[in-house]
């Protein structure tokens, strides 16, 4: 659905339902370069089992006006505006990566409107590789190969997804290039500026969950073990084989991790 | 830097995962209609298309799977989904995004199949074709009416071998909005991946060059993942909520691979032209070698032009590799390797010396099939564009006495020895 958020159009998914702000919500956060289709799997998923969902596109990203949001403490203003918007309450927010920090952002200032947070496949920080961040002013096309090369594991390398006949890389390579030109570049050089996750993690007094990838070379599992060391009493899980993009590379096993603890953090009836 | 694998090491594993139970190094050739489920829960969620997974191999199986995936990282598509002929693909591919009512722009030089699909069978179901020379852009752009929702067009026109401009067509699709679709079966994504000029959708005959062994025949619709579905109201199939699913938005839910939802969902579904798990197997071992078999496809035929161009009962020879083809210039920037492998000439003394040549040359195949390891050879103008008009004839450039030969992998001495048998029974009707 689309809807007016301080004068600019945001798009979200639904995941095939009407959103209904009665019932308890699941927000998914995208990462850098990406859109809302990144949860294809997840999000139709908790539509049907009595969850509104809304999985938007930042600004700048494939259905969303821009321009992009250049910090992360805006994205996380801005989502708060979504959530103000939409009336959405009783929520579990699902991030992905520079959602991630999204999330921890919005969850240390907005602590009273959640009732989880499931990180996957992040750090406290991202901090960004120079050349990358140059490959995304210069030559987006380099940037987006980039990131999907280091991004997905080996089953991505050979074209393989969870929906048959479907590649998640190329997928990804035409949502990153349906955004408009400097939304890369933006996400990349938040992500790298973001400094406030050990206090925000630690601010956080609602359940939390960290799911990270065993082969993740973008958000390695040390970085989201630390994560993972500064929030309160987290439920942590590690997928095997899995590189950086969970959602999609494991996203039976990511689903049911999500499902068990939001089911039970944050009840439907 | 990115690490992606190159053309010949996804033609070998692209889409496999190595069977965990046996460790299996060829693709398993799942042979089953359906599919276990755990429970409720997973079978529910795989019908609302919540998850992916296979529930019944008219709609997915994991061999045909495979092969999906691996066309898909060749032609540097999203998504795929095979059929169970080239013309299966054609018509999923039309069908998902056209209605009646709606207007496809084609080009007139294409195989008599899709000519005979677009001008008698698709109009019994309310969608019309206008006919476009496909040397002739401006022809394509003025033929675009209210309702033209498809532009289509074989990039090697057969049998006239014209090469379609790709990036001037599809600047035209895009500034209508509307969706280009090109048969690529003749070039194969080792010549030219037409994604990479501006393409939407493509559709690859199978049969032909990427199984390579005339063993069995298959089709495929490629999603370029590139065409913004949602920036016109042309595409309800696509764009608005699909009752069969819940209402579903395949665009918003699905973005680069939502076209290729649409022919899983609907024409899988509803028309069930599914492919085999068998002839995906065999398939699969084709395209294994596609870039070995390619390389020498064009390099005899590099060699069998220079025998037909010099030779005193061939009245004519037709490649676009050959500076005097009217498409020269266009095949040297699209396919750059060579192209293709098919061949058209004319045989001194008409139609009557093309007959005796056909009935008797050596060791090619009088056939109805292109793209195969073995030479083929055979008259469109009675055969495989029989069933077209004489008006159509002559816009898809076939003439009475043309020779379509699809050269193959032989030893070319042996190919020129069995032409010359053919020649020699031709000769009396040429006056030699």
């Amino acid at each position: 659905m689309y809807f007016d958020v301080n004068g600019k159009r945001v798009f979200a998914t639904t995941g095939g339902k009407i959103f209904d702000n009665a019932l308890p919500t699941v927000i998914f956060l995208h990462g850098s370069g990406l859109d809302h289709t990144f949860w294809g799997l997840h999000s139709r998923f908790f539509a049907f089992r009595k969850y509104s969902v809304l999985a938007p596109d930042f600004p700048g990203h494939t259905h969303s006006d821009g321009p992009p949001l250049t910090s992360i403490e805006s994205m996380a203003d801005w989502l708060n505006d979504v959530v103000e918007t939409s009336g959405a309450k009783d929520i579990s927010i699902v991030a992905h990566s520079q959602g991630c920090l999204v999330a921890l952002e919005f969850a240390s200032r907005f602590r009273n409107k959640l009732r989880s947070v499931s990180f996957v496949a992040s750090g406290l920080a991202t901090p960004v590789n120079a050349a990358l961040i140059k490959a995304a002013e210069n030559d987006p096309e380099t940037a987006i190969a980039m990131m999907l090369s280091w991004g997905f594991g080996s089953a991505g390398h050979l074209h393989q997804g969870p929906i048959p006949g479907s590649s998640m890389v190329a997928g990804g390579r035409k949502v990153m290039r349906s955004n408009v030109p400097a939304a890369l570049a933006t996400d990349l050089k938040a992500c790298n500026a973001y400094q406030n996750g050990k206090m925000a993690a630690a601010a956080i007094d609602c359940p939390v969950q960290v799911i990270l990838g065993e082969k993740d070379r973008m958000a390695p599992r040390k970085a989201g073990l630390e994560l993972a060391e500064h929030l309160n009493n987290p439920e942590l899980h590690i997928i095997r084989e899995s590189g950086h993009m969970v959602p999609q590379e494991a996203p039976d096993e990511s689903r049911r991790l999500l499902r068990d603890f939001i089911f039970s953090n944050n009840p439907s009836n | 830097m990115s690490d992606f694998y190159e053309f010949d090491t996804l033609s070998l594993h692209a889409g496999q995962t190595v069977d965990k139970e046996f460790g299996a190094r060829a693709t398993p050739i799942y042979q089953t209609t359906s599919y276990v489920f755990p429970d409720t829960d997973t079978a529910s969620s795989i019908f609302n298309l919540e998850r992916g997974g296979h529930a019944y191999s008219r709609i997915t199986n994991p061999t045909v799977g495979v092969l999906e995936q691996r066309i898909a990282s060749l032609e540097g598509g999203s998504a795929a989904v095979c059929t169970a002929s080239g013309m299966a693909a054609t018509f999923c591919g039309i069908t998902a995004i056209l209605s009646q009512g709606d207007h496809i722009v084609a080009s007139s030089q294409m195989y008599g199949g899709n000519i005979s699909l677009m001008k008698n069978t698709l109009p019994r179901f309310g969608i019309t074709t206008t006919f476009v020379d496909p040397t002739d852009i401006d022809g394509f752009s003025s033929a675009i009416q209210d309702n033209t929702k498809l532009i289509y067009g074989e990039l090697i026109g057969n049998p006239g071998l014209d090469i379609l401009d790709l990036e001037a067509i599809a600047k035209i699709g895009s500034e209508h909005n509307i969706a280009f679709m090109v048969d690529a079966t003749f070039n194969t994504p080792y010549l030219c991946r037409p994604f990479d000029f501006g393409a939407n959708i493509t559709m690859h005959s199978v049969t032909k060059w990427m199984g390579g062994h005339g063993a069995a025949i298959g089709g495929v619709v490629v999603d370029g993942g590139n065409f913004d579905w949602g920036a016109t109201d042309k595409y309800p199939t696509i764009s608005e909520a699909y009752a069969p699913f819940q209402g579903i938005n395949l665009w918003e839910e699905f973005g680069p691979s939502a076209f290729a939802t649409r022919i899983r969902a609907e024409a899988m579904r509803d028309f069930g032209p599914s492919m085999s798990p068998m002839n995906a197997f065999l398939l699969l071992q084709g395209i294994e070698t596609l870039s070995l078999r390619m390389d020498k496809h064009l390099s005899n035929t590099l060699k069998i032009l220079d025998f037909l161009s010099n030779h005193q009962q061939v009245s004519w020879v037709s490649h676009p590799s050959l500076p005097s083809h009217s498409s020269h210039e266009l095949a040297k920037k699209y396919l750059p390797k060579g192209a293709g492998s098919i061949v058209s000439f004319g045989v001194k003394g008409g139609r009557e010396a093309g007959k005796a040549f056909i009935e008797n040359v050596e060791l090619a195949s009088h056939l109805a099939n292109v793209g195969d390891s073995k030479t083929l050879i055979i008259h469109p103008a009675t055969t495989t564009h029989s069933r077209i008009d004489a008006e159509a004839l002559v816009a898809a450039g076939i003439t009475e006495d043309m020779i379509r030969l699809s050269v193959g992998l032989e030893d070319v001495k042996d190919l020129q020895s069995g032409f010359e048998a053919g020649f020699r029974a031709a000769r009396k009707f040429a006056g030699g």
